[in-house]
C-alpha cells in the first residue's frame, strides 16, 4: 500500500452526566487493516464513547490524534468531514425512497440542468457503490421498504462511502451493533464486506454482545466496565471466559444480597407449553407459586416479548399458558388484569404511566371497577385512600396524591407501577426491568417489595439484564437463546459469569 | 441594586405571562363582553340579549360538549356538521311520509349512532386516522343528505306544528322591570347536554379511561383499558350530539336543507381547543368548552348589533382563536428565553 497505515488514538476521554461518570479516563487505539472489537455490559460506557466520537456529545476531556495530528470533533459534521462513519444499530433507512436515493441521502443527488435529478447518472453510481462492497444483488432503483434487515443494513454502510469518488480512500468505520437483528447468512454477507474494507487498509470499531463475532472478524479486542477501559488484547490471546471475567469485573460471584427462602413446595402456577408469537419461536417452562424465576438472555433473545405473550400484548400463534389449572386464550390486558396477572413495564414512560395525571389516578387505572359505586361512578374517596396506603406500603416520596406523576423521579415513578401491580392482588407478575434507572435506594426498596410479594404467595417472572439482581433474588432463572427458552437453572448453582457464559451459549 | 431591580421586573413579568398562559383565554372573554357593553350599552349587557345569545349558541354548543368526549381520547370528529344536516333530511322525510314527531326523533337519533359507530368502527378497530375516516364520512353523509333530499329543502306543511314550535318556544319564568323572562326550550337542551357530558368526563370510570387513553394510549392499554371500545363510544356520543343539533337546528327554522349543518363542524373544534387553553394540562374539558362555544356565541351576537359585516365577522372570529392557542402554547421557556436575554449577561465560556 503507499500510503502508511490509518492511525487513530483515543486518550483521556472523560464524560459525566450530572454527576454519574460514564467515562473514566478512557483510552483506545485503532489502527488502519484492523478491526477492533469493543466489549462491556450495559451501562459500561460504550455508547458514550461512541457518541463522543461521532461529535453528538460534547466530552469534559478528550484528545484525539488522527495519524499522528491532534484533531477536534465538534459536531458530527466536523466527525464526517475527518473521514468517520457510524452505522448505528437502529436503521435510519428511508422505507419510501429507492435503494439509491437512500444511498445519497447525506449528499447531494446528481444534478441535470443544476435542477433536475440525473437519474441516470444516480443509478449508475448506486450500482458501482453498491458492487465495490461486493453487494451488486442489490437492485438500486428498488424501493428501501421491501428490503430485508440485513441489506438494508449493507446499504446503510454502502451509504457512508458515496462522498468519496472512487470509495479508496480509507476511512474510520464504527459500527454498534450491526448484526442484533440480521439473520446468520446476512451476518455472512456483513462480515465478507467487513473484511473487504478491513483489506483496503479501513479502521473498524466493531461494538457487539456477541463474543463469537469477534473470534470470527476482530483482531484485536478492548472490554470496558464502569466507564473505564479494562483491557487491550490481541483476539488470539484471550479467550471467552476470560473476557467474560473481565467485562463482569468478578472472578467469583459477588452478591447483593441472599437469594429468596425456596419457594413452599407449591402448587403449579403458571404453565407455558410451546407458546409462539411472532417474536418467540418456542417457550415451555412451569412456575411454582410464590416462586421468583428471572429470565435471562441477550437483547434480542426474545425476553420481553415473552413477558408480552403472557399479559395478552403480542396474540398467541401457538401452544397453551394455564395459570392454576385455567387455560387463558385471547388474553388482552385487561381481561389479564382482571385475572389477577400484574405487568410493571420495561418502558416505564411511554408504556407505563400516564405522565399528566395524578399519582393516585395512575396506581388505580386498572382496578376502577372495584373502586366504583354502581360500577359507574369513580369512588375518589376510596381511590384516595387506597392509593395512600399502597403509596406507604412501597415507600413513594411524593408531595401527595393529587401530584403529577411527570414530576417524580424514575424510582418514585417505577413504585407507583409496583403499587398498581399490587392492588390487583396478583396471583403472577411480570416483571421487565424492574430497577432500570433507579437510584440505589429505589432499589433496595423494589427488592424488597418482590421478595414480600414472593412471600404472600405471588409468583413473579423477572426479567433483567443485571446478573447480580436475578441471582439475588430468584429461586430459579430460566435462560432464553434466540426466542428459545433454553434451560432453567436453580440460581443457587450459578456465579455471574457461568449465568453470562450460559447467556452466550458457552456453558 | 441594578441586577436585583431587574430580577423583580423579570420575576413580575414571568408572573403575567404565566396568568396570561394560564388564563389568557378567560380574560380575553371579559375584555370582549366589556368591549360589547361600552359599544352598545342599552342593548348589550341586558338579560333578554343574553337569554337570546344562550339560544343562539345551543345547537354549537351540544356539538361541541359531545365532540369534547372524542377530543379527549386524542381523536376528533369532522362528519358532526354534514351529519347534522343528514338528521334534518330524516327526519324531514320521515314526516313527508307520515311520520310522527317520536318516530323521526327516534330514527334521527339511531342515524347518528349509527353514523357514529361507523366512525368508531374506522377509528378504533380498522385503525385509520380519525382525520381521513371522519373526513371520508363527512363526504358520505353529505353526500346521503343531498341523494335522500333530492338536494332540495324541506318545509311547509308536512312539519308537524309541534315540531316546529318546539325550536321557537321557552319556558316562561315571569317579569322582571319591564320585560317578560322566558328560558328558550333549545337553551334547556343544550344546558341538559352540558351536565350529562360534565357528569362522564368528571365523575365516572368511563370519562377518568378516556382521558387516560388521551393521556397515553399504550399505557393505557397496558393498563387495562379496552381502549378501541372506548374510542368507539366516543365517536357514537359524538354522531348523538350531532344528530341531537340537527333536530334543533330543524325545529328552529322549520326547514330541513341538507347542507344547513356545515358550519358546525368547524366551530365546535374551534370552541373544544379554546376550551383546552383554559386546562392546566391543556386538556378538552367541558366547562372549557363551553367558555369556548360562549366566545363565539357572544362574538356574533356583538358583532352583529354593531352591524359589522358576517364577513368581517369571520375573520375577527378567526383571528381570535389564533390568539387564544398561540398565548397559550407558547412555553414557558420561549417566554423566559425572551424576557431574560437582555438583562441577564452571558455566563462564562466553560473550557472544553
Amino acid at each position: 500500500m503507499p500510503t502508511p497505515a490509518l492511525s487513530f488514538e483515543v486518550r483521556h476521554a472523560e464524560k459525566s452526566y450530572g454527576g454519574v461518570r460514564a467515562l473514566i479516563d478512557a483510552h483506545l487505539d485503532l489502527k488502519g487493516g484492523e478491526v477492533h472489537g469493543l466489549i462491556g455490559e450495559n451501562g459500561a460506557g460504550k455508547s458514550t464513547l461512541i457518541k463522543l466520537l461521532a461529535g453528538l456529545e460534547t466530552p469534559d476531556r478528550l484528545s484525539l490524534r488522527l495519524n499522528g495530528a491532534a484533531i477536534d470533533l465538534p459536531d458530527s459534521a466536523a466527525a464526517y468531514g475527518m473521514g468517520f462513519r457510524f452505522i448505528h444499530q437502529e436503521l435510519s433507512i428511508v422505507p419510501a425512497l429507492s435503494v439509491a436515493e437512500n444511498l445519497f441521502i447525506n449528499n447531494p443527488l446528481p444534478r441535470l440542468a443544476g435542477v433536475f435529478v440525473d437519474w441516470k447518472a444516480l443509478h449508475r453510481r448506486a450500482r458501482e457503490a453498491l458492487q465495490r462492497l461486493g453487494i451488486g444483488h442489490i437492485d438500486p432503483q428498488r424501493r428501501a421498504s421491501g428490503l430485508s434487515a440485513g441489506d438494508a443494513m449493507l446499504v446503510k454502510i454502502a451509504s457512508a462511502f458515496i462522498g468519496e469518488e472512487d470509495g479508496d480512500e480509507p476511512l474510520i468505520m464504527i459500527m454498534d451493533e450491526p448484526t442484533a437483528s440480521l439473520n446468520s447468512a446476512e451476518v455472512a454477507l456483513l462480515f465478507a464486506v467487513i473484511d473487504r474494507l478491513r483489506s483496503r487498509g479501513y479502521a473498524l470499531l466493531y461494538v457487539t454482545h456477541r463474543l463469537d463475532e469477534l473470534y470470527r472478524i476482530a483482531q484485536r479486542v478492548t472490554v470496558m466496565r464502569d466507564g473505564r477501559v479494562i483491557s487491550t488484547h490481541a483476539i488470539a490471546e484471550t479467550n471467552s471466559s476470560e473476557l467474560i471475567r473481565q467485562m463482569t469485573g468478578r472472578a467469583v460471584a459477588g452478591r447483593s444480597g441472599e437469594p429468596g427462602p425456596a419457594p413452599r413446595a407449591g402448587q403449579a402456577r403458571l404453565n407455558v407449553r410451546s407458546l409462539q408469537t411472532d417474536a418467540v419461536a418456542q417457550a415451555n417452562f412451569e412456575l411454582r407459586a410464590g416462586e421468583i424465576m428471572g429470565i435471562a438472555g441477550l437483547v434480542g433473545s426474545g425476553r420481553s416479548e415473552l413477558l408480552y405473550a403472557l399479559f395478552g400484548i403480542d396474540p398467541l400463534l401457538g401452544g397453551a399458558i394455564e395459570l392454576d389449572g385455567q387455560g387463558l386464550t385471547a388474553l388482552s390486558p385487561a381481561q389479564a388484569w382482571e385475572l389477577g396477572i400484574a405487568y410493571v413495564p420495561e418502558e416505564r414512560r411511554s408504556q407505563g404511566l400516564v405522565l399528566g395525571d395524578r399519582v393516585s389516578q395512575n396506581i388505580t387505572m386498572p382496578h376502577l371497577d372495584r373502586l366504583s359505586v354502581l360500577r359507574c361512578f369513580v369512588n375518589d374517596s376510596k381511590a384516595k385512600a387506597l392509593s395512600g396506603q399502597l403509596g406507604a406500603s412501597v415507600a413513594l416520596k411524593i408531595a401527595g396524591l393529587s401530584q403529577r406523576v411527570r414530576q417524580l423521579s424514575g424510582g418514585n415513578q417505577q413504585k407507583i407501577l409496583f403499587a398498581r401491580a399490587i392492588l390487583a392482588q396478583p396471583r403472577l407478575i411480570l416483571l421487565d426491568e424492574p430497577t432500570r434507572g433507579v437510584d440505589v435506594g429505589a432499589k433496595f426498596d423494589i427488592y424488597r417489595l418482590i421478595r414480600e410479594l414472593a412471600g404472600q404467595g405471588a409468583s413473579i417472572l423477572m426479567v433483567s439484564s443485571e446478573m447480580d439482581e436475578l441471582l439475588a433474588l430468584c429461586n430459579r432463572i430460566l435462560i432464553m437463546r434466540n426466542g428459545r427458552t433454553a434451560e432453567v437453572v436453580p440460581a443457587a448453582e450459578l456465579s455471574e459469569n457461568q449465568l453470562l457464559e450460559r447467556c452466550y451459549d458457552l456453558g | 441594586m441594578t441586577a436585583n431591580a431587574d430580577t423583580a421586573v423579570v420575576r413580575r413579568r414571568l408572573v403575567v405571562t404565566a396568568v396570561l398562559r394560564r388564563y389568557g383565554t378567560l380574560i380575553g372573554f371579559l375584555l370582549i363582553v366589556g368591549f360589547f357593553w361600552t359599544q352598545r350599552p342599552q342593548t348589550f349587557m341586558t338579560i333578554p340579549n343574553w337569554v337570546n345569545i344562550t339560544r343562539q349558541m345551543s345547537i354549537l354548543g351540544v356539538v361541541a360538549f359531545t365532540m369534547t368526549i372524542v377530543m379527549v381520547t386524542g381523536d376528533f370528529d369532522l362528519s358532526v356538521g354534514a351529519m347534522a344536516s343528514l338528521v334534518g333530511i330524516v327526519a324531514g322525510t320521515t314526516f313527508q311520509n307520515g311520520g310522527s314527531i317520536a318516530e323521526a326523533v327516534a330514527l334521527s337519533l339511531l342515524v347518528g349512532a349509527a353514523g357514529g359507530a361507523f366512525n368508531g368502527l374506522l377509528v378504533a378497530t380498522i385503525g385509520i386516522s380519525a382525520f381521513v375516516a371522519t373526513l371520508g364520512a363527512l363526504t358520505v353523509f353529505r353526500g346521503l343528505a343531498l341523494y335522500i333530499s333530492g338536494g332540495v329543502s324541506i318545509y311547509g306543511r308536512v312539519i308537524p306544528s309541534e315540531f316546529s314550535s318546539f325550536g321557537r318556544g321557552a319556558i316562561p319564568l315571569g317579569r322582571i322591570g319591564e320585560t317578560d323572562l322566558a328560558l328558550p326550550n333549545l337553551t334547556i337542551i343544550a344546558f341538559i347536554c352540558l351536565i350529562l357530558v360534565f357528569i362522564i368526563l368528571n365523575y365516572t370510570i368511563v370519562g377518568r379511561r378516556l382521558y387516560a387513553i388521551g393521556g397515553n394510549q399504550e399505557a393505557a392499554r397496558f393498563g387495562g383499558i379496552r381502549i378501541n371500545r372506548l374510542r368507539l363510544l366516543s365517536f357514537v356520543i359524538s354522531g348523538l350530539g350531532a344528530a341531537v343539533a340537527g333536530l334543533m337546528l330543524f325545529s328552529r327554522l322549520s326547514t330541513a336543507h341538507p347542507t344547513q349543518g356545515e358550519g358546525l363542524m368547524l366551530q365546535a373544534i374551534a370552541a373544544v381547543f379554546l376550551g383546552m387553553t383554559l386546562s392546566e394540562e391543556s386538556q378538552p374539558n367541558v366547562i372549557g368548552t363551553l367558555i369556548g362555544v360562549l366566545i363565539l356565541g357572544v362574538l356574533a351576537n356583538g358583532l352583529t348589533q354593531m352591524q359589522i359585516d358576517t364577513y368581517i365577522q369571520q375573520i375577527s372570529t378567526g383571528v381570535i382563536i389564533i390568539l387564544a392557542v398561540t398565548l397559550s402554547s407558547l412555553s414557558q421557556r420561549q417566554f423566559r428565553f425572551r424576557l431574560l436575554r437582555r438583562p441577564r449577561r452571558q455566563p462564562p465560556e466553560v473550557n472544553a
